[in-house]
């Protein structure tokens, strides 16, 4: 008899829900999370005023050469003194880029994983994005459509909370949403001028993962509204913001199903031929170095689109010589992320008498994608959508002419209103940007270290160069003022922390690993519900789709458990 | 949404909104000029950790004319010397602190040029001499590029104390509510 019902690997963004909606349907659940346990009481420092953590809570420079030079490379903004326990150390947890490329894997070891860091951007995909592939002829079709996913993006949203706005739009359909963080006055400002300029884009404010109106079942929970400090990177004692800590994980507590174990990383999978099943689950405990194998009846893995498809390379066998599942030789392969390359800023001047109160959490603005949606004369395919703000440009952190009186009360005013938009652009799927185990070097556990090759397309470039030139244009109409560009190629692949595609999704068993229900062609009881599923990677931010992918495959496997089909 | 506040009662708001915990030392009826209020840097004469008692003489005295005593408490009175002191021992790198020599040797040299004996001069003299440097150091001057970073880590340094965040920038630790268009109407 087996351990448990299902085995969940990681408790991070899809790890949690699928936790949950795999014990809410009866089924004896063990996590294995890889990384040590957090406790909000102890951990979360949200609670911290800026005088009780010195240094201007600054890590140490030197500590941050030796421990964090990936990391901190790529979000110095989130890695405080007061967080740096959220984020890997790069010496302990190193991996490895293919010559004349370079990658970043940001990432945080512990429970609910990168869902306590991230920035709680929730966007639906929309119905083009489903069917993209195909039209275009791009690796694989996706073997479902925006109709199958729409009823478990509504599940999951009701249950996480998304502030957000009904705009009607077909490319990026409106969630189930609580109140939004209404946008300001130099934001609605911004777009009427653009809406009135260029018709068909659009300006709408961020949709973001905040509580602004609880829910019974949310305040259950023990979670409350958004309490707009914007200390999100510190963890969230309210419960605001979603995360697997904040709402996934405690649901599936108290359904009495759920067992965490931490310090467990998982080494591979253990395969029965003779049931074409998952067997066993190997694990080393990163701390006592000790050995064994959990049993199960499914397995859903949601280590990270890398580290899940690490695992399967990892898990050797007669019948799987490249790795589980992988006949199709696409595992690891198609990893993609989303791409940025230059910001762009501008002062709107008219509302220096205007101020805001409280600190809006996570975006302000938010453009949806409008290339080759209702603009389709672009040198490029798909398209991206813009993240961003306006607010009051303050005191620049003492970086203004003066002194005396007259410099310290400056810092009163809100001064000018400084806007700012980044682009998130769609990457193609391509079979050779992908992440393979280093053929001689090991971590402490003895573990291959993950090697990336990845590098972007003319698509990519072409495109970006467009998002800038095409914001620049909207900033102009708005009428702004000391309008930059900032100084920046294309962002690092695994920058944006969207990575996705490298166990796909497809219809055909010989060029996908996964079917529509995210269960593995060639090993029934085996699901992967992370970002590793995804055929494309269309350009909204991922985590929603993650869930409402792994709520739908949960639902579906806890239906074949039942039927006794598994 | 749109009140229509004065500056003084939108402050005075942002302090109701905390508890009143918060003395309102800035809202007070008592006003005094910058020249008045600024008080004479007071060093020990010690080598702090990282600082040289000469050093530390300078940047308490930059300290104090950057960010004076106002109705609100100063950048001597929130210790910003103190703080930057351990700033250096227990952050900077040994590049940075290196630079960080270089740059207080630099502006004593600069300002003891400007003015016969930049920290014995009164408050005047001092503050004419600094005006200058700071003007240059922001209009163009790299040569200056160290007063920029110093200047930078005092603001932020001032701001992050419990003097500088609670009194004197109103730092609200739990607003409760985001309002996008609180107007400022220039009364006070």
């Amino acid at each position: 008899m087996a351990d448990f019902d299902a085995i969940v690997v990681g408790s991070g963004m899809s790890g949690g829900m699928s936790a949950k909606e795999l014990t809410e349907r009866g089924l004896k659940v063990l996590v294995l999370e890889r990384g040590p346990q957090i406790i909000p009481e102890r951990d979360y420092t949200d609670q911290l005023a800026p005088w009780e953590t010195p240094n201007l809570d600054n890590v140490p420079q030197d500590e941050i050469s030796q421990h964090y030079p990936k990391q901190y490379g790529g979000v110095a903004y989130a890695i405080k003194q007061s967080t740096k326990h959220f984020w890997v150390k790069d010496d302990e947890h190193p991996y490895a880029e293919a010559e004349g490329t370079s990658y970043d894997w940001l990432r945080g070891y512990h429970t609910a994983g990168r869902s306590i860091m991230w920035s709680r951007q929730t966007y639906r995909l929309g119905p083009q994005d489903f069917t993209a592939n195909q039209s275009e002829g791009i690796a694989v079709d996706w073997p479902v459509r925006y109709e199958d996913i729409e009823p478990w993006y509504e599940q999951v949203e009701t249950f996480a909370g998304v502030a957000g706005s009904e705009e009607g739009l077909e490319q990026l359909p409106d969630s189930v949403f609580q109140p939004a963080f209404t946008l300001t006055d130099a934001e609605i400002a911004f777009k009427q001028r653009v809406e009135t300029r260029f018709n068909g884009r659009r300006v709408i404010p961020a949709r973001i993962a905040h509580l602004t109106d609880a829910t019974e079942e949310q305040r259950s929970l023990g979670r409350s509204n958004c309490q707009a400090r914007n200390r999100c990177h510190h963890g969230c004692s309210f419960k605001a913001y979603f995360s697997s800590l904040n709402a996934t994980l405690p649901a599936a507590q108290r359904t009495g199903n759920l067992t965490i174990i931490h310090n467990a990383i998982v080494q591979g999978l253990d395969f029965d031929p003779q049931t074409s099943r998952i067997s066993g689950v190997r694990v080393v405990d990163a701390q006592t170095r000790e050995h064994r194998t959990w049993t199960s009846r499914i397995v859903f893995l949601n280590a990270s689109a890398i580290a899940s498809a690490m695992i399967l390379l990892q898990s050797r066998s007669e019948t799987f010589p490249n790795g589980l599942a992988n006949r199709s030789d696409q595992v690891g392969r198609n990893l993609m992320d989303h791409v940025s390359s230059s910001g762009v800023a501008g002062i709107l001047n008219g509302f220096e008498h205007k101020t805001t109160f409280g600190r809006r959490p996570s975006g302000g603005i938010y453009i949806p994608r409008y290339a080759n949606i209702t603009e389709n004369d672009k040198p490029y395919k798909r398209g991206f959508g813009f993240q961003g703000g306006a607010r009051p440009l303050g005191n620049a952190g003492g970086q203004i002419a003066g002194i005396g009186r007259e410099f310290k009360e400056a810092h009163r005013r809100p001064g000018p209103w400084r806007i700012n938009v980044l682009a998130f652009g769609e990457q193609l799927p391509d079979p050779e940007n992908r992440v393979t185990l280093h053929p001689t070097k090991r971590d402490r556990w003895d573990n291959p270290l993950a090697l990336f090759n990845v590098s972007y397309g003319d698509n990519e470039h072409i495109m970006q160069q467009e998002a800038v030139q095409d914001a620049v244009a909207m900033f102009e109409a708005a009428g702004c003022q000391n309008i930059t560009v900032s100084e920046a190629d294309l962002s690092k692949p695994g920058n944006r922390i969207h990575e996705m595609g490298t166990a796909r999704m497809g219809r055909d068993p010989e060029t996908s690993v996964l079917n529509g229900w995210c269960q593995a062609h060639d090993v029934p009881n085996l699901f992967i519900t992370d970002g590793a599923f995804m055929t494309s990677s269309a350009c909204q931010n991922p985590s929603l789709t993650y869930m409402a992918f792994s709520a739908r495959a949960a639902d579906y496997a806890a239906g074949l458990l039942a039927a006794g089909e598994l | 949404m749109n009140t229509g506040r004065t500056r003084r009662e939108f402050i005075q708001g942002l302090i109701i909104s905390v508890g009143g915990a918060v003395t309102l030392t800035a809202c007070g009826d008592g006003e005094t000029t910058s020249e008045d209020a600024t008080i004479t840097a007071t060093p020990t004469g010690n080598d702090g950790r990282f600082y040289l008692a000469s050093e530390m003489a300078l940047l308490s005295r930059l300290s104090d004319l950057i960010i004076p005593r106002t109705e609100t408490p100063g950048a001597l009175d929130a210790n910003v010397p103190g703080y930057l002191d351990g700033l250096m021992a227990d952050w900077a790198s040994e590049v940075t602190r290196q630079a960080q020599h270089q740059t207080m040797q630099d502006l004593a040299a600069r300002l003891n040029s400007a003015v016969d004996n930049f920290l014995e001069v009164d408050n005047q003299l001092a503050l004419s001499a600094l005006t200058e440097l700071d003007s240059n150091a922001f209009n163009g001057d790299d040569s200056l590029s160290g007063y920029r970073t110093l200047k930078g880590y005092i603001t932020q340094a001032f701001f992050a104390t419990e003097e500088g965040a609670l009194q004197e920038l109103k730092w609200v630790a739990v607003p409760g509510r985001w309002d996008p268009s609180v107007d400022i109407v220039a009364a006070d």
